[in-house]
Parts: C-alpha cells; sequence; structure tokens
C-alpha cells in the first residue's frame, strides 16, 4: 500500500469502524489503541472483538462508500463489524519496531481461529513493512480452510504487489483447484507469466483427460503467451465443442499476437461472429 | 429379545439436534453427513485425550488450534456449526512438568470465539495431580465465566462424581454454569438435587444405553438433562442423539421433552458462555441454499457437494 494512501485509509476504516460498534465498545477499542502497553493489549483485544462488536455485516452510508473510493478498499464494504474491526486495530499497531511488529502479528497467527485467521491474513495489505509478511502469506496459501483461502485470494491486494512468482502461480493454482472467484483476484492480469500458463494448460489436459470442464477464465492467462506449442494445446479445447471454454479460449487469442492461431479461430463460423459483435469479455464468464 | 428394530429416520424428520459432547477429529466425513441428514445443526467437541499420551506442548498447541480451525471448517461443510470446550484432561493431567506448561497456553484459547466452556475436566484414576489441574481450571472458568464440562471417571464412579461436585463448590462455582457428563442411574439423582445439569453419553457397552435414558428421562423428567453421543476413536454411534430422540417419540416422551434432552437444554447450559447463538445454525443452513438457488455450481465458504454413496461409480 502507497504512503499516502495510509491516511485515507485510516480515516476510512475509523470512520466506518465509529459508526457500526455501540458507544461502549468504541469507547473499549479507544483505551485499547491509547494504551501504553499496545501491541499485548491490542493481542488481547484482537481475540475478544466479536464479543464486544457483534458480527453484523458493516453498513455504510454515502460519504464512507466515497472514502472507501477513495481510499482504493471499496471491497471490505461486505465484510463483517468483527472482521473490520479486527483488520482495524491491527492497522493501529506501531509499526517503527519492525521486529515487534512481526513478532506481535506472527504470535497472533500461530493460535488464531478460523474467523481470526481470515481477518490476519484480510489485514495483510494494512501492515506496514509489506516485505516481511511475504512468508505468511505464502503459508497461508497452503491451508485448506475455505474462508481463509478466500481472504487471501479474493479481494486481497497485498499477494501480487509483494509475493515472488512461484508463490503467487501457486496461489492462481490453488484458486482454481479449489473454486475460488478468479475475477476477485487482485492483479490477476498484470502478474500473468509463461510459467503459469504453461502449468495452467497442463492443468486443463489434466482436467480434460477426466473427463471434467476447464474453467474459462483459465485462458485468460494464457492469450498473451501462444506459440506455437500452446496453440497444439488450445485446438484440442476447440474441438471439445463446449461453447463456454471455445468462447474463451477464442477471447484468449484474441489477446494474443500469434496469426496461425488468430486464423484459426476464424474458421469457426460462431466464434467468429461472437469476437465481432464484441460479445466476449472476460467479465461475461 | 426380539428382532432389533431398525433406526428410522422419519421418525425425527424435521426435528434438529445439538449434541453437546461428539470428537468430531476422530471421525470421518461419512459420519459428519450422517449426522447432518438426521437433524445435527450444531455440537460441542470438547478437548480431550487422543488414546495415547502427548509427549509435548506443541502437540497440545496444535490439538486445540484444530478445534478453533481446521475441525471448525470441517464441520461447516456440513452445514453442522461447531463449538469446543477447551482444557487439559484427567489422565494427561497426570504428567505434571506437561500438565504445567498446558495450563499456561490454555489462557489463549479458552477466550477464542465459539469456545463455550473449559472441558472436559475432571478424574480418571482419582489422583492428586488430577484434582490439583481440576480445581486450577475451575478457578480460570470462574476467572473467564464459563461453563465447566465435566468427565467423571469409569471406575469408582459414584464417588469421583460427588467428590468433583464438592469441589467444584467449594471454588464458589454457580452448579448451573458445571455440566457434569457421563452419569448413570446411580449419579443422577444427586447430580440433579444438587442444581448442575446432567449430562448422559449414549455410547455402546461401556456408557448408557438409549432405552435406560428413556426411563431416565420419564422418572426424572427433561429438566437439566442432556443427551450426547460422546463420539470418539471408539465404537461408538455420532447419531446416538438423533436415535435416542426417535425411540424417545416410539416409547411415548412428548416432542417438548424430547426437544428440551435433545436440543435446548444444552444449548441454555453452554449459551452461558456468551458464545453460542442459534442464529448461525441457520445461517449456515440458509448460505447453501440460496447459492444453489441462484444457480451457483460452486459451493462457497467450502460447502461440500454430496456423494453417491450407494453408487459403485466414483467421478
Amino acid at each position: 500500500m502507497k504512503r499516502d494512501d495510509t491516511m485515507a485509509i485510516q480515516k476510512a476504516l475509523l470512520s466506518i469502524v465509529k459508526s457500526n460498534v455501540s458507544a461502549d465498545s468504541q469507547n473499549w477499542l479507544e483505551s485499547i489503541i491509547e494504551s501504553a502497553d499496545q501491541s499485548n493489549k491490542i493481542s488481547q483485544a484482537f481475540v475478544m472483538v466479536p464479543r464486544k462488536t457483534g458480527k453484523s455485516i458493516i453498513q455504510l452510508n454515502n460519504d464512507q462508500k466515497v472514502l472507501l473510493e477513495e481510499a482504493g478498499i471499496s471491497y471490505i464494504s461486505n465484510w463483517t463489524i468483527d472482521r473490520l474491526c479486527r483488520v482495524w486495530l491491527l492497522n493501529t499497531l506501531n509499526s517503527e519496531d519492525r521486529e515487534k511488529l512481526y513478532a506481535t502479528v506472527e504470535r497472533l497467527f500461530l493460535s488464531a481461529e478460523m474467523n481470526e485467521a481470515v481477518a490476519l491474513y484480510s489485514a495483510l495489505p494494512f501492515l506496514a513493512h509489506p516485505e516481511i509478511w511475504v512468508k505468511r502469506c505464502a503459508e497461508g496459501i497452503r491451508s485448506n480452510i475455505g474462508s481463509v483461502l478466500e481472504a487471501i485470494i479474493e479481494n486481497n491486494p497485498y499477494p501480487s504487489e509483494n509475493l515472488d512468482a512461484a508463490a503467487w502461480n501457486q496461489l492462481v493454482l490453488k484458486a482454481f483447484f479449489t473454486e475460488k472467484n478468479i475475477k476477485l483476484i487482485v492483479g490477476l492480469d498484470k502478474r500473468a507469466n509463461l510459467e503459469l500458463a504453461l502449468t495452467l494448460i497442463d492443468y486443463a489436459k489434466e482436467r480434460w483427460a477426466a473427463g471434467r470442464k476447464v474453467h474459462p477464465q483459465l485462458w485468460r492467462l494464457v492469450g498473451k503467451f501462444i506459440n506455437a506449442e500452446i496453440f497444439e494445446h488450445l485446438k484440442v479445447g476447440l474441438q471439445h465443442y463446449d461453447q463456454i471454454e471455445q468462447r474463451a479460449i477464442a477471447l484468449a487469442v484474441s489477446q494474443s499476437d500469434y496469426q496461425p492461431a488468430k486464423d484459426y479461430i476464424n474458421t469457426f463460423p460462431e466464434l467468429k461472429l461472437a469476437r465481432s459483435a464484441g460479445n466476449l469479455n472476460w467479465d461475461s464468464f | 429379545m426380539g428382532e432389533p428394530e431398525a433406526f428410522d429416520i422419519s421418525a425425527v424428520k424435521g426435528m434438529k439436534f445439538f449434541d453437546p459432547h461428539v470428537h468430531m477429529t476422530s471421525r470421518t466425513t461419512d459420519d459428519y453427513q450422517a449426522m447432518a441428514d438426521a437433524g445435527v445443526v450444531a455440537l460441542i467437541e470438547p478437548a480431550f485425550w487422543l488414546g495415547q499420551p502427548r509427549t509435548g506442548l506443541d502437540s497440545f498447541r496444535d490439538y486445540y488450534s484444530s478445534l478453533i480451525g481446521w475441525e471448525r471448517f470441517r464441520s461447516s461443510q456440513f452445514g453442522i456449526k461447531h463449538y469446543c470446550t477447551i482444557g487439559l484432561n484427567s489422565r494427561e493431567a497426570n504428567n505434571e512438568s506437561l500438565a504445567e506448561q498446558v495450563m499456561e497456553i490454555l489462557p489463549l484459547f479458552i477466550y477464542k470465539e465459539g469456545v463455550v466452556g473449559i472441558g472436559e475436566i475432571g478424574f480418571d484414576d482419582q489422583t492428586a495431580a488430577e484434582e490439583k489441574y481440576y480445581r486450577l481450571q475451575l478457578q480460570l472458568a470462574k476467572e473467564a465465566g464459563l461453563p465447566v464440562q465435566v468427565h467423571t471417571p469409569h471406575r469408582d464412579k459414584k464417588k469421583g462424581t460427588q467428590r468433583s461436585m464438592d469441589i467444584a463448590l467449594e471454588h464458589g462455582l454457580d452448579p448451573y454454569s458445571i455440566i457434569i457428563d457421563h452419569n448413570n442411574e446411580e449419579t443422577v439423582k444427586e447430580v440433579l438435587d444438587r442444581g448442575f445439569w446432567a449430562a448422559f453419553t449414549i455410547y455402546p457397552f461401556t456408557k448408557m444405553g438409549n432405552e435406560r435414558m428413556v426411563e431416565i428421562v420419564k422418572q426424572y423428567g427433561p429438566e437439566r438433562i442432556m443427551v450426547n453421543s460422546a463420539a470418539d476413536w471408539g465404537i461408538s454411534d455420532p447419531l446416538a442423539v438423533p436415535k435416542t430422540a426417535a425411540l424417545m417419540k416410539m416409547r411415548g416422551l412428548s416432542d417438548q421433552d424430547i426437544e428440551l434432552v435433545t436440543y435446548r437444554n444444552a444449548i441454555t447450559a453452554f449459551a452461558q458462555s456468551g458464545q453460542i447463538d442459534e442464529a448461525d445454525f441457520n445461517a449456515q443452513k440458509n448460505v447453501d441454499l440460496t447459492e444453489k438457488f441462484e444457480g451457483n455450481t460452486i459451493l462457497r465458504g467450502g460447502q461440500q457437494p454430496r456423494t453417491d454413496k450407494s453408487s459403485i461409480i466414483i467421478s
């Protein structure tokens, strides 16, 4: 997260916390963050949050919606209040002492229950020193708990901004394997790479061999890298005559510079038509 | 005895059940599916021993973590709300050097969301070490304002049960916050008379049978009585609660009494933790339905699709 965004984010979070908790809870939260023993108090409070705030989905007024948009975090608008409060608490942790910040947050990870883990991973983009959370984030991708994975994979800008290629590719693969909402992966197109494209094609071939369908969004990550070898695999996919899959492949091809593939697509009248009518875009899959 | 009767699930169709003692980490997904199908909407998994003693603190830490993490998720896949109680069990209280370390990490876990009590704690061999850690954990429950789930011993049960109650009262705990578990015909009267909750474990061969259970409810009424399966890694039955409800119905108990002993009483007792919200049970079910209704084939939050167990084809 960029420095100049930090203030806007703090402002937006604080405003929403205030309007979504009782006066009592507000006082309690304030006493926590103003305490001298800040990191210990916040750690304890982090666990207690749902008891004080409940777990309803947050309510936003129009001003707050604008604040969120300005801060670039509109995606938090469907969070529950306990999740938001927990992220906000972590966001207020003193970040001057990098080691201490790391130790405090890591300790919370080690004894996290399910919803705490969701909040902790959701908080990664809100924490200072993004470089120190890379391993933790990669570890999170190994989780099999659905809601925890969703917190990392969906609507979370941290992974695309910080993970190395290997961990990023694992995240995307895991998203397909565990049927997450691919459209909600932040930075998906930006971090497309050849190695990921090749791995995804192998995955598609496995799916075909098992008689299973291939997620159309998979081809979105292949388009840029189409070459003679990849083209051969795409032909196999096109021969399956699954309309959704065909259209996704056609769209991927339209984003590549590989002319033989473009020519080949034009031999399918339906695909040619759909493409020229401008009916194809990744949001439609 | 004639032919044993088959369990006819339709006898309890539409009823919902709460199993306040079941060790799901030892059970398969088939059990979860069967429980959900039989109407179990929520359960409590008490921390206990694993059939053999642990040798280090990290094993305890990871076990407690799994009760509030992975197991909670596994359960949610079947639309069953998972709660747990956290504690140092009586057998392992006898390893004093390890027990000391476990006591130090308990506060990290007992305040977690969905932790509805300290448990299962109490006596096994009734040694001095067991008593020491039972007392320390009662004190912890008192400070945290949490109910206590008390395991009573297999051997010398009656005295062990009396002693467990005496000690709890000695520590100033309200009997209404204490669930005395694994009762039988010999212990129930005193437990109820002294104001505690009496839980009964329907477990083949070694604990209560459900025919005896029907007689107990007929004799003592439904107040402060609850039924559980305590299903674990031994030969046990995760459907013990719905089966007992079905038997109660066949033997003429009222729907209201059945609901109390197989659902409501357990909620009333453990909701004193402030951690049980019945709306959550329904929410878990609704999530599943809405998503199917909207034609989304992706089961969100990890809800599991059904497999057809009767088919030879696995696809």
